[in-house]
């Protein structure tokens, strides 16, 4: 009975509490109803309200920009990183097409210089281009994409717009071998141009001609061209040969000893021209 | 079809040797890669297989280089059987001392070539440089190991690839010899 009485008595208070609690709620919200609606400005409430959130919002905002910008930055260095592929990509190709153009253009000059020779020298000329080289270390020879069936004949001349290169001592129906002018096995008729002086030149393996037979009492200076001779007819007369580059008077013997330097650059040696002649050159 | 194979790679050697690795016509600096499968054919091919292959490839090199006909095979078969003779010979067979014999014997081949042409026609050959001999040794002998190894892996895939004939023959059913004195 005591009991029954205890839970009746505590199910009103709660009652109670609760009237009081919403009553209390409906005054504040009343209060704060009023006050906001009539005055229009922010209420101690209000203040504390925004003092407490402003941070948090702060943060939040501050936080939102900055992952906006790692966002924006990230996305920039990939678009970046793409860029700077593309445009190493463009450089590659620039780089291949000047190399391209370089190339071009030094074929072309080389090509000229034949050219020119072809038509400063009323001769008729093959072009050739060489596709192997001796790799020997005692013999020069080249091989060249002409043969029988272009009318290449064995001992005729080849040369390039700068000189006597050599001339073709086997061939095949379609390629030749042709021995170089600074060959040691090779030697050729030549003039001192001014002297108008007859020497034999001779190849010593590297680049430089050996002239022989030329007396001491000829005046032979440095610096002095040096021309085919014509002789023999197997090369036309006043072909550039070389520049003597060294004269030496030994104390014994009749000559003099006398260094040539090419005419012709052999170490870019890619385009020649073979001489086509059938009967020897009359001088 | 093995020597055939390697005349193939002999001649892929020489046209490379001839035309990319010759940057210009006085270029020393360029390996002589036929003569790495000279030394390779003396010392792991027999003579017949070895012959099969050397005779077209001193020919080949007869054609590119050089100006008097003979001069390849002579140096080819000087060194073939030169070191041949050595493999046989020496006592030690340890693969190590094969690369270092092959430049000692390029180096005495060509010195007895030289010599044999400054006394037969002195004009026909330029003059004996030390260090150039030098340089080609040492690119040999750079060049050797690797060539070596693409030799000898050819060497072994085609040996996988072409079964011997004795191996395809119809053999008896019996695997096992009969013992003494039994039929």
């Amino acid at each position: 009975m005591r009991k029954r009485g205890n839970s009746k008595r505590s199910s009103r208070f709660r009652a109670f509490r609760l009237v009081l609690l919403s009553g209390i709620l409906l005054t504040l919200a009343l209060i704060f109803l009023v006050s906001t609606l009539g005055s229009q400005k922010f209420s101690t409430l209000h203040k504390l309200i925004l003092e407490a959130t402003g941070p948090v919002q702060k943060v939040v905002t501050r936080a939102t920009g900055y992952l906006g910008l790692f966002t924006e930055k990230y996305s920039d260095l990939v678009s970046v990183r793409e860029e700077n592929e593309r445009l190493w990509d463009q450089l590659l190709e620039c780089r291949a097409a000047a190399y391209r153009n370089r190339e071009a253009q030094a074929t072309n000059t080389r090509l000229q210089k034949l050219l020119d020779f072809k038509e400063n020298h009323d001769l008729p000329m093959l072009a050739a281009r060489i596709v192997g080289k001796d790799p020997s270390l005692w013999f020069r020879t080249v091989i060249v994409d002409r043969g029988s069936n272009d009318g290449v004949i064995k001992g005729m001349p080849v040369v390039n717009g700068e000189g006597i290169v050599g001339q073709v001592f086997a061939l095949t129906p379609n390629y030749s071998k042709v021995l170089l002018a600074i060959a040691p096995s090779s030697a050729l008729d030549v003039l001192l141009q001014k002297s108008r002086v007859r020497g034999i030149l001779r190849g010593t393996g590297s680049l430089t001609y050996k002239l022989d037979y030329v007396l001491k009492t000829v005046d032979v200076q440095e610096g002095d061209q040096v021309v085919t001779a014509g002789y023999g007819g197997l090369f036309p007369t006043g072909m550039p040969v070389g520049v003597v580059s060294k004269v030496v008077r030994k104390r014994r013997g009749m000559f003099l000893d006398i260094e040539v330097k090419p005419a012709v650059d052999f170490l870019t040696l890619e385009n020649l021209l073979i001489i086509e002649q059938e009967k020897p050159f009359s001088r | 079809m093995i020597p055939f194979v390697f005349i193939l790679i002999g001649l892929a050697l020489i046209v490379i040797q001839t035309s990319v690795l010759m940057v210009n016509p006085v270029w020393v600096a360029s390996p002589d890669l036929y003569y790495i499968l000279v030394a390779y054919l003396a010392y792991r091919f027999d003579l017949l297989r070895s012959l099969i292959i050397l005779f077209p490839l001193s020919w080949i090199m007869d054609v590119f280089s050089g100006v008097t006909i003979g001069t390849y095979p002579a140096i080819c078969f000087g060194s073939f059987v030169l070191l041949k003779i050595i493999d046989v010979k020496i006592p030690v067979r340890e693969s190590l001392y094969q690369v270092p014999l092959m430049g000692v014997s390029y180096l005495v081949v060509h010195k007895v070539v030289y010599t044999f042409f400054s006394f037969v026609n002195p004009d026909s050959i330029g003059p004996w440089s030390w260090p150039e001999i030098f340089v080609k040794i040492l690119l040999l002998v750079l060049f050797a190991f690797p060539l070596f190894r693409f030799f000898e892996y050819m060497h072994q895939r085609l040996q996988k690839k072409f079964v011997p004939f004795k191996m395809l023959r119809v053999r008896s059913g019996n695997r096992f010899r009969p013992e003494n004195g039994e039929r």
